[in-house]
């Protein structure tokens, strides 16, 4: 087991890096971000000293050290847009972002488990045609466009909710649903065909044999053992939510990490690009690792095999 | 439309300018007394249109664009200023100045009594202080030129410059461009560093700021030692990205100005009654041909030039673009700028832009490789497109991104390569020169070796060294007639920045909410009300 932890740790630490190379140069291959920084008037002059005071006139691979100094620091560099350290932006919209991935996975629950377990159980039915109906919506239907039109419907129209930023829940209701419908749709479809999976297997049949009742063998059996792919998923899922609801975050002027990363992009704010990035890979890495060693304490199987 | 103002013209050389010091005085004292009657009531919401940068809320690093305006209006105040209708030198924390005959000094009076928002005096310490230490947007001009500052008695500041410097007290007092004359603590920012005052920005404006979620929102509160009455209480800048969350917050309630409704969205304004669209007018949009001076290019040909102009339909291009509501007139300068030309229209008459096509030796037109637009008014570049196919030429549209595009211009001829149009479009406040030393002068920062007319850039270095203002008006206005009677540019038309306002928003008309074209945005703020 030792040994499987030493090396499942090794690979996260290799997967970090080849993150960390990748971010900083697709950031840098995106532009210079001095031209967006200076004045429109600038001369050359002063873009080189705009360069220099952010140590963008350095070859890549001292820019690269002082960036990885700043990964194993926690601060993450400054922001060139903010002038703060980016590990204090990150921290600052977690919460924000953090309230919305919660409410919006609440939602993906909701909506996505059960659907999926009525589906499978009631397979080609018309139980099960609604159920797909609604995992194809949701993963057709772009989150923006369905953002828009809650807002003009719920808030324009009916006046019941709010337009857009944070403050109580009904500031969180239309942005969850927006950024839970498409999550809600992947859950159901994998609860859907993991419970067919299961319900098709000998351990059910004998249930069924010995007479348990279906919700029983529903609940109590099938359920349980279905429900490990689709609990893998929601973390990870909580884990893009939490870093990635980049639109979402827009139409709706949430303040989370999403928008921040929609900023450092679009102003090249390459420390706050790069922060971001590696704050979610540094989540999904230790995630993924998280859950290898669970299953690996789990089934012994896992930890021999290579 | 506003026209060259009286303010701009009276700034003349030649004689000696001194502002009405008792009369504003006397208007200090009453606006003083007023102030102190005024209660500020109400709380407005400003829905911003992009995401808030912190260095806007610091004049110190001012990028030399538009947008810090909105925000030092509210925090910062300036020795002069734009103020409605008056260009650039309206007495704000300097209560009067003066401008020497041979452009040499300047000397200020500051207002007396005024505070900044932590209630430290504003001194002529501070002022010399931020000016000295000013690194922003044409920072590096006032540098050059400025031989000294010298406090004096009886709060006075006295400028001197190494050589007549006519731009100064435009450079000073517009916003939009230079933030150097906009003052804040020396002691403070020194004591909390550059960094430190972008998280607790003080200054001596009508508005302090309470709290602030970087990049989000900025929520102010009156600032009761303000020099001028100010009557809302608690003014919020929210930044709402998306233009429809804007349009709907407005429709709810939620906000009470927005800023830039796209086309798409105006009629949904439009039909609302208790909204209204404030249609600023912002920057001239024209078309550039790079290295059409090499006599391989068909742009060398004055003939194509003009064919082309005469080929765009500017009356359909802003009623797709702007529902009509910007300006088709004839300058690729704003002709609010000083010096800055009024232009009658350009005919639009297909039969004679073939014409000459024919008669420069494109009877069936040509291929032009990529016509680019300034990124993202992509729409605006495929009507430019479809237009000139009436007169054969054939192109594509070239989409990109802005700062891609921005890099490429910078970058010079190399980086387009071929026969290319770009449609650019710009606004820079102050002065004409501002505009071609940027956008045409050969090495000028967005026209680098894309046009290079020597005898157009000897005369502007002749107004740059004349200290005689009617040589430079007249050199000023050579060059913009050269330009506009060559084709070197062809000016389509001047769009409009179009904003909105709900029922809540005091005003007999939008104007009074966005005052001047010198800046898109709304001001004074300590003047807005509810009702």
């Amino acid at each position: 087991m030792g040994q499987f932890v030493i090396r499942r740790t090794l690979y996260a630490v290799v997967t970090l890096l080849i993150l960390s190379l990748t971010i900083f140069t697709v950031v840098r291959l995106t532009g210079d971000p001095v031209t967006l920084m200076a004045e429109p008037g600038a001369q050359e002059e002063d873009l080189a000293l705009v360069r220099k005071e952010w140590g963008l006139d350095q070859p890549w691979p001292v820019q690269y050290a002082a960036f990885m100094k700043n990964v194993l620091t926690g601060e993450l560099g400054v922001s060139f847009n903010y002038e703060m350290p980016v590990s204090t932006l990150y921290f600052q919209r977690l919460p924000n972002s953090l309230e919305l991935a919660l409410a919006a996975t609440l939602i993906s629950f909701l909506i996505g488990i059960p659907a999926g377990i009525v589906s499978a159980v009631k397979v080609n039915s018309v139980w099960d045609h609604v159920g797909k109906t609604i995992a194809l919506l949701g993963l057709s239907v772009p989150g923006f466009w369905l953002g828009l039109v809650m807002i003009l419907v719920f808030s324009v129209w009916l006046g019941w909710l709010p337009t857009s930023g944070q403050g109580g829940w009904r500031n969180l209701v239309m942005p969850a649903v927006a950024l839970g419908w498409y999550f809600a749709a992947s859950l159901l479809r994998l609860t859907r065909s993991s419970m067919l999976e299961v319900l098709r297997s000998e351990y059910i049949k004998l249930a069924r044999l010995k007479g348990l009742p279906a919700f029983a063998v529903i609940a109590m059996h099938a359920f349980k053992n279905a429900l490990i792919p689709v609990l893998t998923l929601a973390g990870i899922n909580l884990v893009i939510m939490l870093n990635a609801a980049v639109i979402i975050e827009v139409i709706f002027a949430w303040p989370g990490i999403g928008r921040l990363l929609y900023e450092g992009i679009f102003q090249r704010d390459f420390p706050l690009v790069q922060g971001v990035v590696m704050e979610a890979g540094v989540m999904i890495v230790l995630i993924n690792l998280l859950v290898d060693i669970l299953y690996a304490y789990i089934d012994p199987r896992i930890r021999l095999s290579r | 439309m506003q026209g060259k103002d009286d303010d701009t013209r009276r700034f003349a050389l030649g004689r000696r300018r001194l502002l009405a010091g008792g009369a504003a005085a006397l208007a200090a004292g009453t606006s003083r007394a007023y102030a102190q009657k005024v209660v500020p009531e109400g709380k407005l919401t400003l829905a911003w249109h992009t995401n808030i940068a912190a260095r806007w809320l610091d004049p110190q690093q001012h990028d030399g664009t538009a947008s810090p305006d909105n925000f030092l209006m509210a925090l910062h105040d300036a020795l002069i200023k734009n103020f409605r209708e008056v260009h650039f030198d309206h007495p704000a924390l300097a209560e009067r100045y003066e401008f020497a005959e041979d452009a040499k000094t300047a000397t200020f009076w500051l207002r007396p009594g005024i505070k900044f928002h932590d209630g430290s005096p504003v001194t002529t310490a501070d002022v010399k202080w931020s000016y000295e230490h000013y690194h922003g947007a044409w920072g590096e001009v006032l540098r050059s030129k400025t031989d000294g500052v010298e406090i004096g008695s009886d709060n006075t500041l006295h400028f001197h410059f190494k050589e007549p410097f006519l731009d100064f007290p435009i450079l000073l007092g517009t916003g939009n461009v230079c933030g150097a004359g906009w003052p804040v603590p020396a002691k403070y920012y020194q004591q909390v560093g550059q960094a430190g005052f972008l998280q607790k920005p003080i200054g001596a404006g009508p508005y302090r700021l309470v709290s602030q979620e970087p990049g989000v929102k900025l929520e102010f509160e009156a600032f009761p030692d303000y020099y001028r009455p100010v009557h809302i209480k608690n003014l919020t800048m929210v930044a709402v990205p998306e233009a429809a969350t804007r349009v709907a917050m407005l429709e709810r309630g939620e906000c009470d100005i927005m800023y830039f409704v796209p086309g798409e969205l105006i009629a949904r304004v439009k039909n609302n009654p208790k909204l209204r669209l404030a249609p600023v007018l912002s920057g001239n949009w024209w078309l550039e041909f790079p290295g059409f001076q090499d006599p391989k290019s068909p742009f060398h040909d004055k003939r194509v030039r003009q064919a082309i102009s005469l080929a765009i339909d500017r009356d359909a291009m802003n009623a797709a673009e702007c529902d009509n509501m910007g300006v088709v007139d004839g300058n690729w300068i704003n002709d609010d700028v000083e010096y800055g030309m009024k232009w009658p229209k350009w005919p639009h008459d297909i039969a004679k832009a073939k014409q000459l096509m024919a008669e420069a030796g494109f009877p069936n037109g040509f291929a032009v490789d990529w016509v680019t637009p300034l990124p993202d008014y992509y729409s605006r570049g495929e009507r430019i497109v479809s237009q000139l196919q009436a007169i054969g030429i054939k192109s594509k549209l070239q989409v990109m991104e802005r700062g891609v595009f921005l890099k490429k211009i910078e970058s010079g001829l190399s980086q387009w390569p071929g026969t290319q149009i770009i449609l650019n479009v710009t606004r820079i406040g102050g002065t004409w020169s501002n505009w071609y030393d940027t956008m045409f002068k050969c090495g000028g920062f967005q026209a680098k070796d894309f046009f290079c007319m020597k005898p157009l850039d000897d005369k502007f270095a002749q107004y740059l060294a004349s200290t005689d203002r009617n040589q430079r008006q007249a050199l000023a206005e050579e060059i913009q007639k050269t330009m506009l009677e060559e084709y070197y540019f062809v000016p389509v038309f001047r769009h409009a920045f179009v904003n909105a306002y709900g029922p809540r928003v005091k005003v007999a008309k939008w104007q009074d909410l966005f005052p001047t074209i010198t800046s898109g945005y709304a001001y004074p703020w300590e003047d807005i009300q509810l009702t």
